[in-house]
């Protein structure tokens, strides 16, 4: 195939998904109109939030991230939980999964549209993103994790876009996929998605004056707690897909994932567990964090529901996941067990982690963190525009995938 | 194309028009934020990449903003650090009240915010006996000194290893050759990492445009230090850079009634700082993070 | 990996690489602080000519006499041990200075003088000879800056700089300072009732 070809195929191609991204049944509709409605109330609300200001958070000086960068730091997780079906795909030749892995690689790119809009929102001044971009502004790289942060996040959603748009594109004419155009990338990106985690957790593991970040185990608890949240999420959307959709999906990859959930949950869980016991065993200043988050400190006690409910749901989501259900529930028991997982990991990681590393402050001031509306509003906001992204993907890249959708002219029609 | 095909195109055309238009309504406020930027300076570029006569214009436009902003007229200038001048600064926990004289001389200096008291200055009451910050309180309001009470006043420590300049993104904060840890206003996107970062509650995030009254605006101001900072960027402790760099003392040393504070070059033998260093019990906040302050505290017996 | 990725890479390192090292303008200096050419002057507190006598004339203002009423023409060699020995003037004087007598800093004489512990006597214009010699530490710091405070340059060379009097914050007879509100109590964002509360809770 020629270039010249492409110019004009390729173009076709965006044509064709983008008037394809306004075709679908009425449920599909109420869902689009839905988030739609949802994400403009949190645009609203990011507008509002850069006329008056950050003070419309809750965030203060004391306590000076909360949570947007808590769902960014959960939404890193969940894209690099998504490799958890590329590994056996590729690695292990599932081949089941390699039929359906292309969900966690759109997950992927969802998840870190939603990261990178979390960026955004949390920013003083986005009008000056372009101090941050190589060559252009000035990027404080090697030094500055947040640099490493922006490549390896910025990198892993180009990586993924290639591998999807490439495979789907490639469908689209009729074509089979050349692995030498694909494969590498997709072994890249098994290996970068362990970056973008352990990334994220030296950005606060490296910061000396937090001593509850001030942890080697937090990159291994990040890496842990996403591969709990990526397959819960992935397990209760192959099940979506296959009763919303006509793609087929076996039983491996549910089972597959359910054996990695299994195990990664219970890791998760000790490596709390360990960070729990040398913060409080050994006591002193140290700990006060760990203290505010469990027990409350001075009498604050703010975080103390989200902690327990976030360990409740975890230790439920095991039992859950291990007990030795009758043949007919053991699907729906597992379902169980995704939700709580996932929302269990969403508290622990974000207001679970993100907040007590602010309380006590420095100078060991106690100021407490509660989210304000807007905080919400557009927090909700991203996460709409984020499952908007699924959806979108999902449901473009399926018909191409399975033959439906096809260049005029494509082999195989 | 037959009726029931026309009939979902329009219903397309309308949805998509009826969602476009949300959209800007929903997006409306920003027009009020958009109104304060300009296309100057959102093409400057940063500080250290900037000639002096490449600067001069800019200290105009923002002198022009200031005017138009708080309707004073102000001086906005850019003092060189000195040829061989190391600032450090020590403070006399024997003598220190707790007055808070020094932050409220730093607020009113360096233009910060009058609605939040804001000041780079934060005094802790401690207990007498004990260095646990955790048993201190910064909001004491009876009368100082209090029995069985110390105050230790904490700012930022102007550390040589910063952890704030380690992690800024942008390098939109730097350590000047004379020691002072200084923030481009005008180069920070606001992202507080830095706040993060800085083990000595240093650091100050301007949540909203800083409200201060005319007549209550210090003209006397500089690009790298008390300049009226715009909202949503990152401020800190500048030493004075505009007094000090011209010979003058800190705000808070000249407001400090027990004369706690002792200011001046580092690299002079002969400096009442260096005599401070060498003759009195002297300790660093926090020694084992590795910061290297340039603060010192020290005491008199 | 074929050639175009890894031109694409090369291309990606290359704009880190240039990103990172944005050439900056050198740095200007200012000139160099040089040898002291302002000087450092102490505040004089006003010479004490009168004393109050608790009594107010017709107008309502306080009756002074001046100190040579008494000094000059009356005065005795010795000083009183205590302020309870006061029967004339300075009646009713509080004194909370250790265990000194009046005797310890006053001598008598003409005109009255301070008296250092050797004997030697000073001027009241030198007084501060006479806290030094019970405050070592406090004086040795004052004389560096880093007691009393006071206004001006650290850098002699571009101004001068005056320092505060001992006893322009400590009133001889009761050096203590004395308590007093602080001012700027923080009110920033989240600092409300609650931090207050725990902290004395």
């Amino acid at each position: 195939m020629t270039p010249q070809r492409h110019a004009v195929d390729y173009p076709r191609f965006l044509l064709r998904m983008a008037l394809l991204s306004f075709e679908g049944t009425w449920r599909f509709y109420v869902w689009m109109t839905v988030l739609s409605a949802i994400a403009l109330v949190g645009a609203n609300a990011w507008a509002h939030q850069l006329a008056e200001g950050m003070a419309l958070t809750g965030m203060t000086d004391h306590v000076s991230w909360g949570l947007y960068i808590a769902n960014f730091t959960f939404g890193v997780g969940l894209a690099a939980g998504a490799v958890m079906m590329v590994i056996p795909a590729y690695l292990y030749d599932d081949h089941e999964m390699h039929d359906v892995v292309i969900l966690g690689e759109l997950l992927a790119i969802a998840a870190i549209v939603v990261c990178l809009l979390f960026i955004v929102v949390d920013m003083g001044r986005p009008d000056r993103f372009w101090h941050i971009l190589p060559g252009v502004g000035r990027f404080n790289w090697p030094v500055s994790m947040l640099t490493w942060d922006v490549l390896v996040l910025n990198g892993y959603l180009l990586i993924n876009l290639h591998i999807a748009g490439y495979l789907i594109y490639t469908r689209y004419l009729g074509e089979r996929p050349a692995k030498r155009w694909y494969l590498p990338f997709v072994f890249l990106s098994i290996a970068w998605a362990i970056s973008i985690h352990s990334v994220t957790a030296f950005l606060y593991a490296g910061l000396g004056g937090r001593p509850f970040w001030n942890s080697a185990l937090l990159a291994p608890r990040f890496i842990a707690s996403a591969f709990v949240s990526g397959p819960a999420f992935v397990i209760l959307l192959l099940q979506l897909v296959r009763s919303t959709t006509t793609f087929k999906i076996g039983e491996g990859p549910i089972r597959t994932l359910s054996s990695v959930f299994r195990v990664t949950i219970l890791v998760n869980l000790f490596m709390f567990g360990s960070e729990v016991f040398t913060e409080l065993y050994s006591g002193g200043a140290h700990s006060a964090s760990a203290k505010y988050l469990f027990v409350g400190l001075h009498g604050k006690t703010a975080l103390v529901p989200w902690i327990w409910s976030a360990l409740a749901l975890n230790l439920a989501s095991a039992l859950f996941a291990h007990a030795p259900w009758p043949e007919g529930r053991r699907l729906a028991m597992l379902n169980l067990a995704c939700v709580a997982a996932f929302a269990g990991v969403w508290i622990e990681k974000g207001m679970g982690l993100i907040i007590p590393g602010f309380v006590p402050s420095t100078l060991h001031e106690v100021v407490e963190y509660v989210p304000s509306a807007v905080e919400w509003k557009i927090t909700a906001g991203i996460w709409a525009v984020g499952l908007m992204v699924l959806t979108l993907a999902i449901k473009l890249a399926l018909p191409v995938l399975s033959g439906e959708v096809r260049a005029r002219g494509a082999a195989g029609e | 194309m037959d009726e029931p095909q026309k009939r979902r195109v329009a219903l397309k055309v309308l949805g998509a028009t009826l969602g476009a238009s949300a959209f800007a309504y929903a997006m409306a406020p920003v027009r009020k934020w958009a109104a304060g930027l300009s296309v100057d300076q959102f093409l400057q570029r940063h500080y250290r990449e900037l000639t002096k006569e490449e600067l001069a214009p800019i200290l105009r436009r923002l002198e022009a903003k200031a005017k138009a902003d708080y309707g004073r007229d102000v001086v906005i200038r850019d003092p060189d650090p000195l040829e061989g001048a190391e600032f450090g600064y020590a403070l006399n926990l024997s003598v220190c009240i707790g007055c808070r004289k020094c932050a409220e001389a730093c607020h009113v200096e360096n233009n910060h915010d009058r609605t939040t008291n804001n000041s780079y200055i934060r005094v802790l009451e401690m207990e007498q006996g004990s260095f646990d910050m955790e048993r201190g309180d910064a909001t004491y309001e009876h009368a100082v000194p209090a029995p069985g009470k110390y105050y230790l006043p904490v700012q930022c420590q102007q550390c040589d290893n910063a952890p704030c300049v380690t992690v800024c993104p942008v390098q939109a904060t730097w350590k000047e050759p004379d020691g002072i840890v200084v923030v481009d206003y005008d180069w920070c996107i606001g992202c507080r990492y830095c706040e993060a970062a800085c083990p000595y509650h240093a650091r100050r995030f301007n949540w909203q445009k800083p409200e201060i009254p005319a007549e209550e605006i210090n003209p006397d101001q500089s690009y790298l230090s008390n300049r009226v900072r715009p909202q949503g960027v990152v401020e800190k402790c500048h030493f004075c850079l505009h007094r000090t760099r011209v010979g003058r003392n800190p705000a808070c040393l000249e407001a400090c009634p027990t004369g706690a504070r002792v200011f001046g070059n580092l690299a002079d033998p002969s400096s009442d700082i260096r005599w401070v260093l060498e003759n009195r019990r002297v300790y660093v906040l926090k020694e084992e993070l590795g910061t290297h302050p340039r603060f010192f505290y020290f005491f008199e017996k | 990996m074929g050639g175009v990725q890894r031109n694409l890479v090369a291309l990606l390192l290359a704009a880190l690489a240039a990103g990172c090292n944005r050439p900056q303008q050198p740095r200007r200096f200012g000139p160099a602080p040089s040898a002291s050419a302002y000087p450092v002057t102490t505040n004089q507190p006003p010479r004490l000519v009168s004393v109050g006598t608790g009594e107010s004339d017709a107008r309502g203002e306080e009756l002074r006499v001046p100190c040579v009423t008494c000094h000059s023409m009356r005065d005795k060699a010795t000083v009183p041990e205590s302020t309870a020995e006061l029967k004339e003037f300075h009646v009713g004087m509080t004194f909370a200075h250790g265990g000194l007598s009046c005797a310890s800093c006053h001598r008598g004489g003409q005109p009255p003088t301070l008296g250092l512990a050797d004997g030697r006597a000073v001027p009241t214009s030198e007084a501060m000879q006479l806290c030094a010699q019970c405050h070592g530490p406090q004086f040795r710091g004052y004389l560096r800056s880093a007691h009393g405070g006071g206004r001006g340059h650290w850098d002699l060379s571009r101004g001068p700089r005056e320092k505060n009097h001992c006893v322009d914050c400590h009133d001889p007879h009761v050096p203590k300072f004395q308590p007093s509100t602080p001012v700027l109590p923080p009110r920033d964002r989240g600092v409300t009732q609650q931090t207050k509360e725990a902290s004395h809770g």
